[in-house]
């Protein structure tokens, strides 16, 4: 407790310093405030006073709330101690933000010109708070957020007591909202216009805002490149847009092996919500020769992969006028699922590194092409007659599919073709470099 | 049932004699037994034929009985085929459903808006003078459900009928689209209101309600009813269409069905056939798929045997399928008796008679029947064995072509002077029988210009080892492949998969295993998708066996003897004629009837058989062929490693199959540098005038088969549509590619020598010639020490550099074999006179066949080539050979004529300077926009202006005359757009007007305002808005260039002016093309207008769920083949293929493609109509024509002339009423279920 007191008392300082603008006075609000319970679900959603339409109006907010329960509101009510005392220093991280009406959040989330979905639910907020991190005050990574939009997340997050979180927002109707919110509050939110799901483009256009390097983004955040080995510099949080699902991930995935764009900072951490029957295709397993293919294998190769929860599609918020379709899909596809990648310490060791393994990103692919044929042909044809020692080495059967391998084990059989000096030679090593380029992932 | 198979056997009884009686009855049973429907029967069906003489009571009934339904369906079929729409049946049916559904609704509409029936009768009356046609098929439409709903037994055999009816008789169908082609014209009196399509129409409307102001009222609320029903037309049609599909599902089965029959056949393996046929028969499933056309091929068959048996037991067949024999099985079964030594004369007899009752003549017969071998004397001795006297008729009357814009062409030949050639007689057949030889062959090996190089031990060495690998792999192959064709043999067939068994064994081993070979030499190294190599050696094997099909039906002397007496025509040392080449062809054909057809009636493999056989050749090659793995490197290990792998490449998230050259290969041919290329025999130039067009079918190559309209693989609307025109409304067509495909090229050979000289030495980027691969950047190879001392942002970069090299040197290389085709191909003709037989794509426009070397090629290769006629200058000939070097400057494009001869005489020692030194003078020439094109033309020059006089030099030289934006042209003549038309030079001025620098300064106007607005981007591009920046938008607007398309191009132009600060060109080239655009639109009103009502009535169209359809001025039916695409599976031993197929017209139209490629397809098919006109009044002219599109070419001698005819023809085509007939036409075809209220 006195730490935090003391925390509080240099934030109160540094912000007297560094922040000569007075924060914007607040309007009185006429309507007297009525709390409301917006949904049971919520553990204490007891600050939803709304005062009036528009803007939030936290501090309006806090001098009417209720009782503490928690841990949370318990800080809360310190600040609130403070702001008495001080009524122009910025928000600290004790304030408890106001999360706007959901009806409202909703029709701002509608306007937004680019068809997206968002998180306006603030049990949902809450729960995706929770898992992002049992002790989100003391975590250091950084928390990006993806196109938060009217930010109910990003003011749960706040709410929970993170420490950093950057918004990282690519349509500009959104901003002045953060914006207002992070000169309100004291450094625990940046807000960049940005889309995080444009960084490093390869097409053509030009290099504006929300397009962005990965580079400028992290310098201008000051997130210095890390080892491979370090703790989760960043964890992304955000919603991956339906259209371009499929191709971001397999964006992610070349550069997380060839440790580009984001990775070069060290093991992000993603929390999205993609589509269930994407999931599902990820964590397809071997024997499953339908859905076991090269995108969910060098995933489970390359991460952890945690369900952290499923979502029914129906609890986000959807930009359009006209109801955004569902995907068709063989698989079930009821959900939007919270899946945590977060890539493995041990991905690179000495045989696997970032160099070489746009190899074994290409060795996998061309294996689970197809994926009833047998993995002694696909040996055989990169290096005649290597097939069958491979397979010894490995302890496999000679009759083995490619189908029925495990991510490790291709994993394993890579670095022995590695050392073998039969594949220098061939051919693979050539196609690699090639192939992921073409893809435009660099 | 009973009665119906009573009714069969009785019939086919009597008509043969009895001995083949047994194995019907056989037959018979067996098809009982596995006919539930039928089993019944069993019994009494034997007891009927044992009967034999079968005249018993009950099935005397019954011929009546079904012979009524009969003639009834046949009624049926014709009046589906005077629709002028494919699968009419079903077509008539939907209208009849359509009709029902708008009447009823037309009544509860009437009663709301409290209208009497009356009135709306009256007016229909008024407005709808000529509507026979509809009314025709209304009442035909309404028979046809009565009968449906009269015998629902019958129904299922009516179906395939109906189909086959279509498709198989296509002169019936001809002769029925007459009247309705009468009524079009007049269709244009009858006036059903649709405000959406015709604003003209609107204008009409409002005058005819003027004058019956007395109704007007009433009129006005009329034509409100009627357009809501128009509306629901509109949305009822999807339904329709999905009908029609139905119909159309029944094709693609009965195409692989009978090209498997036909292969079959070929082989010689007639049970195959013969079992696959009966197996599809069997089940009553399959029946239904069947045509009539796949029961004739075993007819034929069986004609040729002479077995009448087995006719019999095919007509059976037919009659069991319920389907209706047509002329070519009763042209098999008179086949088979004319075969038959002593054939009684009464069985011949009853098949006339039997003919006869079908509504089918003997004439027909032989005008209509395509004939191979001695088919056609064999009926004939049928015929004679009953009417000793008959011959067929020889029908000499030919049609002329309705259009009024070729009446003068071709009633006025009097004054016509037909350009001969300058050839004789003599000369012409022996080319004739050069190019048939080649064409015989299939293949030609020639030497490419390499060979010049000096050869070097080590490239001997390469050489040599590479024949011998040649060897080795042609003898694993042949090998591999005999064997893999017993398996295929012995494996019993499935009951109704097709096997590609007999796609097989068309040929020899050794000829498959060649065309193998032959595509291993053109892989290039960095690989090829199996999709498209698979295509290519597919579509060889097709080539392969139509041609040997058709010296298998014995046509080539026929065909030889035809062309040497049309040869004729063209020599300069015969008489003079005063008919067309078609024309003279067509007489020739009709005077030497006797033998088999010129017509080749082989069909094309479906795309799926193509792509699966070249599929199996492929996995054949990559697993046969072997090399050993040290034999370029001793050091290596020795092991054998297969020359080709298939591996996948991914495109964005597509996996692509690709077969890759090993580098050993890569290396052995690189090194080996063979200076033999192979090439099919069709890409090279003819060594004869082209055969005339005489048909859809008909023309072009000697025995290799070509289409006249050249479409996307598997498309056959075109030709469905083709084939329902009347022959006469082609004719026009049909000349002007006979005109094009007569011209006489021969090659440029100094220019030749030149560019050789540099293409063998370094090549040069700046002059379009490609340098070698010695010249390509080097791919650098990085160790993997190497790499993990680079930073993370280096590594990148590396890689991305890489990627460029290797992208670089893929392009180069193809770069460099293409113009290594064009080079060696024009290198082995330099001493020839050679031929570009010509077709077009399915708008009109005309392409010489020949792919790589052509006229409408690169600068290059355009400059090689010239007239092999020579003409003198003239006059005036000179001065456009100045003007002309002028135009290829690309300079003084804003002077008059006079100005650019003025420039022209004052650079004359630059010009006379570039024809001397080209390569060591001043180099003027390479600074021209067509650089080779201006040496070609000063060379030209200099030889003129030395000669003792320049008026009598003979000159091969052509000379173009280019449309200015020709798209702008035709729109602003289209819409009478004064302004418009005056910048595109349709109106006589001082000086040439230039549209681009036109749109130039427009946007330079614009730019000015943004800049003093302060718009950032309107001040960075101060000083960079040129006529090149924007002319290539300029032009590609008309044809329907989309603001993303435009912005690319203007990126382009501005990353090639060097100043221009490149972080700005995004912005920029999207703000300029929003410019140009706008600038248009302010320049062009009537264009924009005429775009955007093309646009909506396509739009419209393609909602309704139709394809859009029109008919050029020249008669040339026009229907845009974009559909929704459709994926289809082949499945494969290497791997499954998925075909993207976007053409099928049983998928919905693809709106977006059907409504923007409108526009730019309608004028294309314009300015092909303009170029056609032109061909053939400049051929009664006796002129030399060719041309580019819109560019024409002809001797300088002539310029005047030709300028005069393009003119006049300009003149005469925008003279009709073209966008009037466009609506009416619209309006017929979309809007007629309206009409039939």
């Amino acid at each position: 407790m006195s730490t935090q007191a003391s925390k509080l008392f240099v934030v109160a300082v540094r912000s007297a310093c560094c922040h000569p603008r007075a924060r914007p006075t607040l309007k009185q609000s006429a309507s007297p405030c009525s709390p409301r319970v917006l949904l049971q679900r919520r553990l204490f959603s007891l600050d939803s006073l709304s005062s009036g339409p528009g803007r939030p109006q936290p501090q309006q907010a806090r001098t009417d709330r209720a009782s503490p329960s928690s841990a949370p509101t318990h800080r809360n009510l310190s600040a609130v101690a403070v702001s008495v005392q001080d009524q122009s220093r910025p928000l600290g991280r004790y304030d408890f933000l106001d999360l706007g009406e959901v009806e409202e959040n909703t029709q701002r989330a509608q306007l937004c010109r680019t068809i997206k979905r968002f998180i306006i639910d603030p049990a949902l907020a809450k729960l995706v708070t929770q898992h992002l991190g049992p002790d989100l005050e003391d975590s250091k990574a950084v928390i990006f957020e993806c196109n938060p939009g009217p930010g109910v997340l990003t003011r749960t997050l706040l709410n929970s007591g993170a420490q950093r979180v950057v918004t990282l927002e690519g349509e500009k109707s959104f901003l002045p909202d953060l914006q207002a919110l992070e000169c309100l509050l004291d450094g625990q939110l940046e807000v960049v216009h940005c889309d995080f799901f444009k960084l490093d483009p390869m097409g053509r256009g030009s290099m504006r805002p929300p397009a962005m390097y990965t580079d400028k983004l992290f310098t201008d955040l000051g997130i210095s490149e890390a080892n491979w080995t370090d703790e989760v510099p960043v964890k992304v949080v955000g919603i991956l847009p339906q259209r371009i699902e499929r191709s971001q991930l397999w964006k992610l995935l070349y550069v997380l092996f060839d440790r580009l764009s984001i990775y070069r900072y060290g093991r992000v951490e993603l929390n999205m919500f993609i589509s269930e029957k994407e999931y599902l295709k990820l964590m397809a397993k071997p024997g499953d020769m339908l859905n076991y293919r090269a995108f969910g294998a060098l995933w489970q190769m390359a991460c952890h992969i945690e369900l952290l929860h499923k979502e029914p599609w129906a609890s986000f918020v959807t930009s359009s006028k006209y109801k955004l379709a569902i995907p068709k899909s063989r698989l079930p596809n009821d959900n939007l699922c919270l899946v945590r990648m977060t890539p493995r310490k041990d991905l690179f060791s000495a045989s696997l590194t970032p160099s070489n393994a746009a190899t074994l990103v290409m060795m996998v692919k061309q294996c689970l092409a197809k994926r009833k044929a047998r993995l002694v042909d696909r040996l055989n044809m990169w290096s005649p007659d290597s097939g069958p020692k491979l397979l010894k080495e490995m302890g496999m059967q000679e009759d083995v599919l490619t189908g029925h391998v495990y991510p490790e084990e291709y994993k394993q059989l890579f670095e022995l073709v590695d050392k073998s000096q039969e594949f220098t030679q061939s051919w693979l090593y050539e196609e690699v470099l090639e192939n992921t380029q073409k893809e435009g992932w660099i | 049932m009973l009665l119906h198979v009573c009714f069969l056997l009785y019939h086919n009884a009597s008509i043969f004699s009895l001995p083949f009686f047994f194995p019907v009855l056989e037959a018979r049973i067996q098809q009982l037994q596995s006919d539930i429907v039928l089993d019944v029967q069993h019994a009494k069906v034997q007891l009927v034929n044992a009967s034999k003489s079968g005249r018993g009571a009950s099935s005397g009934k019954s011929p009546k009985n079904v012979s009524g339904w009969r003639t009834e369906l046949l009624k049926v079929g014709q009046t589906g085929k005077g629709g002028g729409k494919d699968a009419s049946a079903y077509k008539s049916r939907w209208m009849e459903k359509l009709i029902q559904e708008k009447t009823t609704k037309t009544k509860k509409l009437n009663l709301k808006l409290g209208i009497e029936d009356k009135p709306v009768k009256s007016r229909k009356g008024k407005l709808m003078l000529p509507g026979t046609t509809q009314k025709n098929i209304l009442t035909k439409a309404g028979k046809k459900t009565a009968s449906t709903s009269k015998k629902s037994k019958t129904l299922k055999n009516q179906e395939p009928t109906a189909i086959q009816a279509d498709t198989m008789a296509g002169a019936p169908v001809a002769a029925a689209t007459v009247p309705i082609r009468k009524a079009k014209g007049k269709g244009k009196a009858s006036k059903e209101p649709a405000p959406e399509f015709s604003e003209a129409r609107d204008q009409e409307l409002a005058e005819l309600e003027r004058k019956t102001e007395a109704k007007a009222q009433e009129l006005a609320e009329v034509e409100k009813l009627e357009w809501k029903l128009n509306q629901w037309a509109m949305s009822a049609s999807p339904e329709l269409v999905q009908d029609n599909s139905e119909a159309r599902m029944y094709e693609g089965v009965q195409l692989s069905v009978h090209c498997y029959l036909e292969a079959c056949v070929f082989c010689g393996d007639i049970d195959r056939a013969q079992r696959l046929l009966l197996t599809h028969h069997r089940m009553i499933s399959r029946r239904n798929l069947l045509n009539i056309g796949l029961y004739n091929v075993m007819m034929r068959v069986w004609a040729k045997k002479g077995s009448l048996n087995q006719i019999g037991r095919m007509f059976i067949l037919v009659e069991e399928a319920g389907l209706k024999p047509n002329l070519t099985s009763y042209c098999a079964a008179l086949e088979c008796m004319g075969r038959t030594p002593n054939c009684s004369p009464k069985v011949i007899n009853r098949v006339l008679r039997q003919m006869k009752e079908d509504g089918l003549c003997v004439e027909e017969l032989f005008r209509l029947c395509v004939f191979r071998q001695d088919e056609r004397d064999m009926v004939l001795r049928a015929i004679h064995t009953v009417e000793p006297d008959f011959q067929p008729s020889i029908n000499t009357v030919l049609h002329t072509c309705s259009s009024p814009l070729v009446k003068d062409f071709y009633t006025e030949r009097a004054d016509a002077k037909y350009p001969k050639l300058a050839f004789s007689l003599e000369e012409l057949r022996e080319r004739f029988s050069r190019q048939l030889s080649m064409e015989q062959t299939s293949t030609i090996t020639i030497h490419s210009v390499e060979a010049m190089k000096p050869v070097t031990p080590h490239m001997a060495k390469m050489r040599a080892l590479l024949a011998e690998q040649r060897m080795v792999w042609h003898k694993a192959l042949v090998g591999a492949l005999r064997e893999s064709n017993m398996i295929l043999a012995s494996i019993t067939p499935k009951a109704v998969r097709l096997s590609l068994y007999p796609y097989l064994c068309l040929m020899d081993q050794k000829d498959y295993v060649d065309i193998m070979i032959q595509s291993l030499s053109n892989l290039p190294p960095s690989g090829e998708s199996l999709h498209i190599l698979a295509k290519e050696l597919g579509n060889r094997v097709h080539n392969k066996f139509c041609i040997r099909m058709k010296s298998h039906n014995q046509m080539v002397d026929k065909l030889s003897h035809i062309y040497n007496e049309y040869a004729e025509l063209l020599a300069k040392d015969s008489k003079d004629f005063d008919v067309l080449p078609r024309e003279r062809w067509w007489k020739l054909e009709a005077e030497h009837s006797s033998g088999p057809s010129l017509l080749g009636d082989n069909t094309q493999w479906p795309h799926t058989v193509v792509v699966e056989l070249g599929t199996y050749l492929v996995d054949l090659m990559v697993k046969h062929m072997k090399v050993n793995s040290d034999i370029l490197n001793p050091a290596n290990d020795r092991k054998f490693i297969p020359v080709l792998y298939h591996m996948y490449t991914f495109r964005s998230n597509k996996q692509v199959g690709f077969i890759k050259p090993h580098p050993i290969l890569t290396q052995m041919q690189q090194d080996a540098m063979e200076t033999t290329l192979t090439f099919d025999s069709y890409v090279m130039p003819m060594l004869c005038p082209p055969v005339p067009w005489t048909s859809a079918k008909f023309g072009a190559y000697l025995l290799t088969p070509t289409k006249m309209m050249r479409t996307v693989v598997g498309a056959n609307q075109h030709e469905i549509l083709l084939e329902k025109c009347q022959d006469a409304d082609l004719h026009a067509v049909l000349d002007s590619l006979n005109q094009l495909g007569n011209a006489a090229w021969r090659i440029n050979q100094p220019l030749l020598d030149i560019i050789i000289s540099i293409f063998n030495d370094k090549g040069n980027e700046k002059l379009d010639i490609p340098p070698p691969n010695s010249e390509a950047p080097k791919i650098l190879r990085y160790s993997q020490q190497d790499l993990a001392t680079y930073s993370s942002a280096e590594k990148a970069h590396l890689k991305r550099e890489l990627v460029k090299a290797k992208k670089k040197c893929s392009e180069m290389h193809s770069l460099r074999m293409d113009a290594l085709y064009k080079l060696s191909i024009a290198n082995h003709m330099r001493d020839e006179v050679f031929w570009f037989p010509h077709n077009m794509d399915f708008r009109g426009r005309t392409y010489p066949c020949p792919p790589y070397f052509n006229h409408l090629g690169s600068d290059v290769t355009r400059a090689i080539l010239v007239f092999a006629e020579g003409k003198p200058l003239g006059p005036g000939g000179l001065k456009w050979l100045k003007i002309h070097l002028v135009n290829l400057t690309g300079l003084k494009k804003r002077s008059s004529l006079a100005g650019r001869l003025e420039y022209a005489n004052t650079i004359m020692d630059d010009i006379l300077d570039s024809a001397d030194n080209p390569l060591n003078g001043k180099k003027w020439w390479q600074n021209a926009d067509e650089p080779w094109q201006a040496l070609a033309c000063c060379m030209e020059i200099a030889n003129a202006v030395r000669s003792p006089d320049p008026t009598h030099f003979i000159s091969h030289f052509p000379v173009h005359q280019d449309g200015s934006c020709n798209g702008l042209q035709h729109y602003a003549a289209l819409g009478r757009d004064v302004i418009g038309a005056t910048s595109v030079n349709l109106i006589p001025c001082e000086v040439p007007q230039d549209v681009y620098s036109g749109v130039a300064q427009q946007v330079e106007e614009f730019r000015v305002r943004d800049s003093e607005k302060g718009l950032k981007i309107a001040q960075v591009l101060e000083g960079f808005i040129s006529r090149k920046v924007v002319k290539q938008t300029v032009m590609t607007v008309v044809y329907g260039v989309t603001r993303y398309g435009g912005r690319l191009q203007i990126e382009k132009r501005l990353k090639e002016v060097d100043d221009f600060p490149k972080e700005y060109v995004w912005d920029a080239s999207h703000y300029l093309v929003q410019q140009v655009f706008s600038s248009l639109k302010e320049m062009f009103t009537g264009t924009r207008e005429i775009q955007d009502w093309l646009t909506e009535s396509a739009r419209l169209i393609a909602k309704s769920g139709n394809t859009v359809e029109w008919v050029t001025p020249l008669g040339l039916p026009i229907i845009q083949p974009y559909h929704r695409t459709r994926t289809q599976m082949l499945k494969g031993t290497i791997q499954d293929l998925s075909l993207q197929i976007t053409h099928d017209s049983k998928q919905k139209p693809d709106t977006v493609k059907q409504k923007n490629a409108f526009p730019p397809n309608f004028i294309h098919s314009l300015d092909s109509t303009h170029m056609m006109l032109t061909a053939l009044y400049c051929y009664s002219a006796g002129l030399t024509f060719v041309s580019v599109h819109d560019c024409f070419w002809t001797h300088a001698l002539t310029v005047d002339t030709m300028n005069k005819v393009c003119r006049e023809q300009f003149v005469a085509l925008h003279s009709q009423p073209i966008l009037q007939e466009l609506s009416n036409f619209l309006l017929q075809k979309y809007c007629s279920g309206l009409s039939r209220l």
